[in-house]
C-alpha cells in the first residue's frame, strides 16, 4: 500500500475536512452565508466517494485503516444521517436568524456547518480505524466539535450549562476510555487492533497475570467509555440535561451520531476476542474470558440501561428530556445485540478446532446479534432524526393570549409534550410524521422499529436455543434479557403514545407557528419516506447490516447469496 | 403509440387506478370540482389497457384453437417482487397431500425436503382474469363518468373518487392475484372500500349502521377464507396458483398450476378437500351476498347509487363467483361441495326474488335482484360442468352491464326526484326522463330474460347447465339432436372417429363424480336434486320478470307524479349521466347475442388453466342453442311480465297495492323472511350480552390488575429520577463510581 492509496481510501474524510475548511474560511473571509449548503454538498460528495470504495466482502487494510463491509456500513450511516442532520441543523439556524426575540440564540451559520463537518469526518474515521490511536483521535474529533456546537449557543444560559456539562462528562469518559486503551496497549505492546487481538488470543494460560488483572480493567474502562457515547448506564446522566438545554438540531446530533461511535467501539472491542484467521479458529483462554466477560457485562448494562431510560421517561413532560430518556432506553436495546454477539462468539471460541460442520451453524448465531444491533441502530436513528427535524421545523407556538390581555407576548419555543396539543388539526403533515416516528420508536408493526426489535429479540432467543432452560444457564440469561426487552417496549409505549394522544386527541387554542424553516421539514419528510421504505422493504437494510455484522465478527468471508432469506430460529 | 408488452399492461391495469386514487387523495382539495380527473383518466387508461389485454389474449387463444379442439390453457405470471420469504417453512410429511398422487409425486421428486413459505406479488393473466379485468375497468369507467354528474356538489366529492379508484385497484388486484394470500389481502381491501363507500354519508346513522353491518357480515365470510387459506397451506405447502421454480431449480407445483392439474390425483378431495371448498364457499357467500350471509347487501344501498352500481351490483359482489370459478378444479374433486354450491345458489335466487316482489324502494328491488342473479351464477357453478362455469361467468359479464345500467337508471331517477326512491311516491316518469326510461326498460328486458337481450342468453345457458345435470341421458341425446339441428352448416366433422375426446359426453359428467362402486345411486340423488333446482330456477325466472316489470310500471307508467322533494326541477339527468346509460344499454342489448352466437366467451374461458384442467374439461358439451329450454324460459318471463302488467301497468303507484292478494305471505316477504330478526335474536343479542359481561370483567378485573402493574415502573421511575439532580459533580461521581463497580465486578467474575 502506497501512501497515495491510503489517501484514496480516506478520501471521504478528506473531502469532509476540505468542505469544513471551505465553510470556515468562506464564512470568515469570502462572506459565504450558506454554510449548510457547503456542508450538504460536502456530505454528498463524500457519500459518492464511499460508493466507489471497496466495501462488499473485500477487506483492505492500510496502516491504521481498515475498510470492510462493516466500516462501509458505518460510513453510509454516518453520512446518510449526517445529510439529514445537516438539514435539521440548518432549519434551526434559519429560525433563529429570522426571529430575533429575547432568549433566542443567534446562529453562526458557517462555523456550525464547518464544525459539524469535522465531526462527521471524525465519526467516519472511527468507522475505519484499525488502530487504538486512530480510534481515539476519531473519537476526539467527534467530541471537540460537539463541545463547540453546544457552546455556540452562547446567548442562552441553559445552552451554556448544557455545553459545560457535556464538556466535563465527556472529558471524564474520554479519560476512562483512554485508560482502558492504555491498558490494552499494556497487554499487547501494540496499538494495532489486529496486534491486540493476536495477543489476547495467544494460547498462553490465563494465570499469567495479564488476564486476571489487566483484562477486567481494560475491558471495563473501554466499555464504560463507549457507554458514554451510547448514553448507557453508568454514563447516561448527561443526556436529559444536555438535550433539554440545547437546540433541537444539536439534540438530534447528540442522540444519533455518538451512538454510532459507541456501537463501533463496542464492535471493535468485541472482535478482539474473535480469531481473524479461519485456519486457526481456536483462541486462547484469555480470549474466551474476554468474550465471556464481555457478554455478561453488556447484558447487565443492557437490562439496566433500558429499564432506567424507560421508567425515567415515564415522568417526563419536557419533550426533549423525554426523547433523551428514550434515547437512553434505546442504547439499552442496542447493547442486547452486542451481548448476543459476544455470547455466540464465546461459544465458538470454546469449540474444538476444525469442527467446521458444528461451527457453521453457530457462526450464523454469532452474527445475529451484531446484525440486529446495526439494523436496530439504523431503524432508531432515522425516526429520531425525523422527530427532531419536525420539532425544529415546528419551531415556536403562540402563547396564550387574548386581545384584551395586553400586548401579545413573544412566541415560545416548543418544549413540552403539551405544546404539541392538537397538532393534528393545526399541522396534519407534521403530526402524521411525528406519529409515524413515535410509533416506529415504540416498535409497532410493521414499522422499522418493529423489525429492529424483532431481530434483536430473535437474536437473543437464539442463544443456546438447543440447550434446556436451567437456572443460571446462559440461555436463561438471554431469555430473561429478551423478556426484559419486550416488557420495556411495553413500558415505552406508554410515553410514546402520550405524544400521539396529545397531537390527535387534544385540542388547543395556541397554534403552532411552523417557523423553523423548510429544511427541518424537508429532513422530516425525507425521514418519513425512508421509514416507509424500510417498512415495505426491510430486507435491503437487513442485508446490508448482515454483511456488516458478519464482516466484523466472522473470520470467513461469507457468501452473500443466502442473505435473501431470513433465517428461522 | 408506445409499444407495450402484456406484462407492462397487466401491471398498469391495477397500478393506474392506484395512482389515480393517491393523486386524488393528495390533490383532492386543490382540484375542487375537478377532483374527478385523476380517477376518471386513470380508470380510463386502465380500461384501455385491460381491453387491449383481453383482445390480444383472445386473439392468441383463437389462433391456437381449432374449431373442434379448444385452445391449450394459457397463463402468464408476472412476479413484481418477493413480498415475504421464510426458508424451510413447510416440511411435507410422507404421504402428505402436498405430494399426493403418484403421478405428481414422481414429477416433484426433485423437491427439497422442506419448502419455503414464499409469497410474491404475483400477477397473472389468463382468460378468466382478462375477462374480469375488462368488465371491472369498463364498468368502473362508466360509473366514474356518471358520478361526475351524480356526485357534483357533494362535500365529499374528492373522497368519493379516491375511493372508487382505490376500489378499482383492489378489485383488479383481486382478480389478477396469483396466490391465495394476495387474494385474501385484496378480498379484504375491496371489503374495506365497500365499507367506506356504503358509509360514505357517515353523518346518516342508517348509512353508518349499514356500513357496519356489511363489514361485520363480511367478516364471517372472510373468516372462512382465512381458514381456507390456512388449510390450503397445510394441505399443499404452497399458496401459489401457478407453478414456481425454487432456488435450487426444482419445480414446485402450485395449487392450480399445470403440474398439479395435469396429475392424476393432484387435487385433494375427501374431507379436507370438501372442508376447503365449503370454507371458500362461505367466503364467497359473504362477498357475493348468498344465503345465509345475504343480509348486508340490501342495506348497502345506503351508499351513493354509483357505488351501489359499481360495487354492490356489477363487480365486487361477483368476487365470490370468480373465486369459485377460479377454484373449479378443487370443487370438481369434491362433489358434495359442488352440490352445496348449487343448492345455496338456487335457494338464494328464489328467496331473494320472492322478497323482491314486495319491495317498494326501487334500489332495494334491484338489490334483491342482484342477490337473486348472483344465486343463479352459483347454481350454475355448482353443476361442476364446463358449461356451468362458463355460463356463470357469461351471466356475470352480462349482469354487470345490465345491472349497472339499472342501478345507474335508478340513480338517475333518484337524482331527479330529489333523493326520493320510494316507488309509491312517483310515477309516470317516462314523460319527464325519456332517456332514463328507455334505457331502464332495456335493462329490465335484459334482466327479465327476454330475447334478444343479454340476460336471455346467459340465463338460458345457466338453465341448460342445470338441466344437463338433472336429465343426464336425456341431455346427452338432446345435445346431439340440437347440435345437428342448430348447426346444420356442417360445422361438425362428419366422420365419427374424428370427433375429439371432449365431445364424448354420453358418459356425462356424473361418471366423474360417481368414482367408486356405489356411485350410481349418488348420481341419481344428485340428478333429482338438480331437477328440483332447475324448476326452482325456472320459477325464479318468472318472479324476476314480475318484480322487474313491477318496478318499471310503477316508476315510469301511469299518471305523472313527482314528490315535493324534487321541487320544480324534476328533469332528465345531465349528459354526463345519460351517456353512460346509453352505452350500457347498448352493451345490455348486444353483448348476450354477440358472445353467445360467436361462442367467443366460452371458448376463450375454456383456455383458463383452472377450467382447462382435465377434470373440468372432460365435462365439456357441444355448444348449442337449447330451443326447449329457451321456450320454457321465455314463457316464464312472459308470465311474469303479464302478471306485472295486469297488476301495475297504468295504475297510479300510490293506490292500494295489488300484492295484497298474497295475504300473510306478503308480510313474510316484506319482512325478508324475518331473517334479520332471526339473526338479531340468535346471534346479535347473545353476543351483545356476552360482550357486556366481558367488558365488565375487563373494566373491573383486568384493568385493575393492569393499573396495579403499571404503578411499578412509575414507582421505579420516581426513584431513578431523583438521581437526575442536575448537579454536574454528582453525575461525575456517579459515572466514576459506576466505572469502578464495573471493573471490580469483572475482576470478581474472572476470579470466580
Amino acid at each position: 500500500m502506497t501512501s497515495l492509496q491510503t489517501f484514496a481510501l480516506l478520501s471521504p474524510e478528506i473531502v469532509l475536512v476540505a468542505a469544513a475548511l471551505v465553510a470556515f474560511l468562506g464564512g470568515a473571509f469570502a462572506g459565504i452565508r450558506h454554510g449548510w449548503l457547503v456542508a450538504l454538498i460536502g456530505i454528498l460528495a463524500a457519500l459518492s466517494l464511499v460508493g466507489g470504495q471497496p466495501g462488499d466482502g473485500a477487506t483492505v487494510t492500510s496502516g491504521g485503516i481498515r475498510i470492510d463491509a462493516f466500516s462501509t456500513f458505518v460510513r453510509w450511516a454516518v453520512l446518510g444521517t449526517g445529510a439529514l442532520l445537516a438539514l435539521v441543523q440548518s432549519g434551526d439556524i434559519f429560525a433563529s436568524a429570522v426571529s430575533r426575540g429575547p432568549g433566542l440564540h443567534r446562529g453562526g451559520t458557517c462555523e456550525e456547518a464547518g464544525t459539524f463537518l469535522v465531526m462527521l469526518a471524525g465519526l467516519s474515521l472511527v468507522g475505519v480505524a484499525g488502530d487504538l490511536v486512530l480510534l481515539f483521535i476519531g473519537l476526539e474529533l467527534v467530541s471537540i466539535p460537539t463541545y463547540v456546537l453546544l457552546a455556540l449557543k452562547r446567548t442562552d444560559a441553559r445552552g451554556q450549562e448544557a455545553a459545560l456539562k457535556y464538556f466535563f462528562l465527556s472529558l471524564i469518559a474520554s479519560a476512562v476510555f483512554l485508560y482502558g486503551a492504555a491498558t490494552l496497549y499494556g497487554i499487547a505492546g501494540t496499538t494495532s487492533l489486529q496486534g491486540i487481538a493476536t495477543a489476547i488470543q495467544s494460547p498462553a494460560p490465563v494465570s499469567s497475570g495479564m488476564a486476571t488483572v489487566l483484562l477486567p480493567v481494560a475491558l471495563g474502562m473501554t466499555v464504560v467509555g463507549a457507554a458514554f457515547r451510547l448514553a448507557a448506564v453508568p454514563m447516561h446522566f448527561y443526556a436529559p440535561d444536555v438535550y433539554e438545554g440545547t437546540s433541537p438540531g444539536n439534540a438530534a446530533v447528540l442522540s444519533t451520531l455518538p451512538k454510532l461511535a459507541g456501537v463501533v467501539m463496542l464492535g471493535r472491542l468485541l472482535a478482539l476476542g474473535i480469531s481473524a484467521e479461519s485456519e486457526t479458529a481456536g483462541v486462547g483462554p484469555a480470549a474466551v474470558a474476554h468474550l465471556d466477560l464481555f457478554w455478561q457485562l453488556t447484558a447487565v448494562l443492557a437490562a439496566v440501561t433500558m429499564t432506567v431510560g424507560n421508567v425515567m421517561a415515564l415522568w417526563q413532560n419536557n419533550l426533549r428530556r423525554l426523547l433523551a430518556c428514550s434515547s437512553i432506553a434505546h442504547a439499552g436495546y442496542l447493547l442486547v445485540g452486542i451481548a448476543v454477539a459476544a455470547a455466540a462468539a464465546a461459544t465458538q471460541a470454546g469449540q474444538p478446532l476444525g469442527d467446521v460442520a458444528a461451527s457453521d451453524g453457530r457462526w450464523t448465531l454469532a452474527l445475529g446479534g451484531m446484525t440486529a444491533t446495526l439494523f436496530y441502530l439504523a431503524t432508531y436513528m432515522l425516526p429520531t432524526a425525523g422527530i427532531f427535524g419536525a420539532i425544529a421545523y415546528l419551531g415556536h407556538r403562540w402563547p396564550e393570549w387574548t386581545a384584551t390581555s395586553g400586548p401579545r407576548p413573544p412566541r415560545e419555543e416548543i418544549t413540552s409534550v403539551g405544546d404539541l396539543d392538537g397538532l393534528a388539526s393545526t399541522n396534519p403533515v407534521a403530526a402524521f410524521a411525528i406519529a409515524l416516528f413515535v410509533l416506529s420508536l415504540a416498535g409497532i408493526p410493521p414499522l422499522p422499529g418493529f423489525w429492529g426489535k424483532l431481530t434483536l429479540t430473535v437474536s437473543a432467543l437464539e442463544v443456546d436455543w438447543t440447550s434446556p432452560v436451567a437456572l443460571g444457564s446462559r440461555r436463561t440469561w438471554f431469555l430473561s434479557l429478551a423478556v426484559i426487552l419486550v416488557l420495556n417496549a411495553a413500558i415505552a409505549a406508554a410515553y410514546y403514545l402520550r405524544i400521539i394522544a396529545a397531537m390527535y386527541f387534544k385540542s388547543t387554542k395556541r397554534g403552532v407557528q411552523a417557523d423553523g424553516g423548510l429544511a427541518g421539514g424537508l429532513a422530516m419528510l425525507a425521514c418519513v419516506a425512508l421509514v416507509i421504505l424500510i417498512t415495505i422493504q426491510p430486507r435491503s437494510l437487513l442485508a446490508a447490516a448482515t454483511r456488516a455484522g458478519k464482516t466484523l465478527t466472522s473470520p470467513v468471508p461469507l457468501a452473500t447469496a443466502d442473505l435473501d432469506t431470513i433465517p428461522r430460529p | 403509440m408506445l409499444e407495450l408488452d402484456p406484462t407492462t399492461l397487466l401491471v398498469l391495469v391495477p397500478a393506474l387506478p392506484l395512482a389515480g386514487a393517491l393523486l386524488t387523495v393528495l390533490l383532492g382539495r386543490r382540484l375542487g370540482s375537478g377532483a374527478h380527473w385523476p380517477a376518471v383518466v386513470s380508470i380510463a387508461a386502465a380500461a384501455v389497457a385491460a381491453v387491449t389485454l383481453l383482445v390480444g389474449l383472445a386473439g392468441d387463444v383463437s389462433e391456437k384453437a381449432s374449431r373442434v379442439q379448444p385452445a391449450p390453457p394459457v397463463e402468464m405470471i408476472t412476479t413484481l417482487w418477493q413480498w415475504a420469504t421464510v426458508a424451510d417453512a413447510y416440511a411435507p410429511a410422507a404421504g402428505s397431500p402436498a405430494a399426493a398422487g403418484e403421478d405428481l409425486a414422481a414429477r416433484s421428486a426433485g423437491l427439497p425436503a422442506a419448502l419455503p413459505f414464499s409469497i410474491g406479488i404475483d400477477l397473472r393473466l389468463d382468460p378468466l382474469t382478462a375477462t374480469m379485468l375488462a368488465v371491472i375497468t369498463c364498468v368502473g369507467l362508466l360509473v366514474a363518468i356518471y358520478s361526475i354528474g351524480y356526485m357534483h356538489d357533494d362535500p365529499g366529492y374528492p373522497r368519493f373518487f379516491a375511493l372508487v379508484a382505490a376500489f378499482v385497484f383492489s378489485m383488479a388486484m383481486l382478480v389478477a392475484a396469483s396466490n391465495f394470500l394476495l387474494v385474501y389481502v385484496f378480498w379484504e381491501a375491496v371489503g374495506a372500500c365497500s365499507y367506506l363507500l356504503i358509509g360514505f354519508w357517515f353523518q346518516r346513522p342508517t348509512a353508518a349502521a349499514a356500513a357496519k353491518k356489511a363489514f361485520l357480515v363480511n367478516r364471517v365470510g372472510d373468516f372462512g377464507l382465512a381458514v381456507a387459506v390456512f388449510l390450503l397451506w397445510m394441505t399443499y405447502g404452497t399458496l401459489n396458483f401457478h407453478d414456481t421454480t425454487l432456488a435450487d431449480g426444482s419445480l414446485m407445483p402450485g395449487i392450480l398450476g399445470a403440474e398439479r392439474l395435469g396429475a392424476a390425483a393432484g387435487i385433494v378431495g375427501g374431507t379436507v378437500g370438501t372442508a376447503i371448498c365449503l370454507l371458500l364457499l362461505l367466503a364467497a357467500c359473504g362477498k357475493s351476498a348468498q344465503l345465509p350471509l345475504h343480509v348486508w347487501l340490501p342495506d348497502a344501498m345506503e351508499g351513493p347509487t354509483p357505488a351501489s352500481a359499481l360495487i354492490h351490483a356489477a363487480t365486487m359482489v361477483t368476487a365470490g363467483v370468480y373465486l369459485v370459478a377460479r377454484c373449479a378444479p378443487l370443487y370438481v374433486a369434491c362433489p358434495a361441495a359442488l352440490t352445496t354450491v348449487s343448492i345455496v345458489g338456487a335457494t338464494t335466487a328464489l328467496v331473494a326474488a320472492l322478497i323482491g316482489t314486495v319491495q317498494n324502494d326501487l334500489k332495494r328491488v334491484l338489490a334483491y335482484s342482484t342477490i337473486s342473479q348472483l344465486g343463479y351464477m352459483f347454481a350454475s357453478l355448482g353443476t361442476g360442468t364446463l358449461l356451468g362455469f362458463t355460463a356463470a361467468i357469461f351471466h356475470l359479464v352480462t349482469h354487470a352491464f345490465f345491472k349497472a345500467l339499472l342501478f345507474l337508471g335508478a340513480g338517475s331517477v333518484m337524482h331527479s326526484m330529489g333523493g326520493v326512491i320510494d316507488m309509491r311516491r312517483f310515477g309516470g316518469l317516462r314523460r319527464i326522463m325519456p332517456i332514463t326510461a328507455a334505457t331502464f326498460l332495456i335493462g329490465s328486458l335484459a334482466l327479465a330474460g327476454v330475447a334478444p337481450f343479454a340476460g336471455f342468453f346467459s340465463k338460458d345457458e345457466i338453465l341448460a347447465a342445470l338441466h344437463s345435470r338433472g336429465w343426464t341421458h336425456h341431455a346427452a341425446e338432446h345435445h346431439d339432436a340440437e347440435v345437428h339441428e342448430g348447426h346444420a352448416g356442417g360445422e361438425l366433422p362428419s366422420v365419427p372417429e374424428a370427433r375429439p375426446a371432449i365431445y364424448r359426453t354420453e358418459s356425462g359428467p356424473l361418471i366423474q363424480f360417481a368414482s367408486a362402486g356405489d356411485g350410481e345411486p349418488e348420481a341419481e340423488t344428485s340428478a333429482g336434486t338438480f331437477r328440483l333446482l332447475y324448476w326452482m330456477s325456472l320459477f325464479t325466472a318468472a318472479l324476476t320478470a314480475f318484480y322487474t316489470f313491477r318496478a318499471v310500471f310503477m316508476t315510469f307508467t301511469g299518471p305523472t307524479r313527482v314528490p315535493e322533494e324534487a321541487g320544480h326541477h324534476a328533469h332528465e339527468s345531465p349528459r354526463v349521466m345519460t351517456i353512460p346509460l346509453v352505452i350500457l344499454a347498448v352493451a345490455a342489448t348486444v353483448s348476450g347475442w354477440l358472445l353467445f352466437s360467436t361462442e367467443a366467451l366460452s371458448r376463450f374461458l375454456a383456455a383458463t388453466p383452472s377450467l382447462a384442467a382435465p377434470a373440468v374439461a372432460a365435462t365439456a358439451t357441444p355448444h348449442a342453442f337449447h330451443l326447449d329450454l329457451a321456450i320454457q324460459g321465455t314463457l316464464a318471463a312472459a308470465v311474469g311480465i303479464l302478471i306485472a302488467a295486469i297488476g301495475y301497468l297504468g295504475r297510479s303507484s300510490d293506490g292500494p297495492q295489488p300484492e295484497r292478494f298474497l295475504g300473510p305471505l306478503e308480510g313474510l316477504f316484506a319482512n325478508r323472511f324475518y331473517l334479520d330478526e332471526l339473526y338479531t335474536a340468535l346471534i346479535v343479542r347473545p353476543l351483545e350480552f356476552f360482550g357486556l359481561l366481558a367488558a365488565g370483567f375487563d373494566r373491573y378485573v383486568i384493568d385493575g390488575l393492569v393499573n396495579l402493574v403499571a404503578c411499578v415502573p412509575l414507582a421505579i421511575g420516581a426513584v431513578v429520577r431523583r438521581l437526575q439532580s442536575g448537579l454536574l459533580q454528582r453525575y461525575a461521581v456517579a459515572g466514576v463510581m459506576g466505572t469502578l463497580l464495573v471493573v471490580l465486578a469483572l475482576a470478581w467474575q474472572l476470579r470466580g
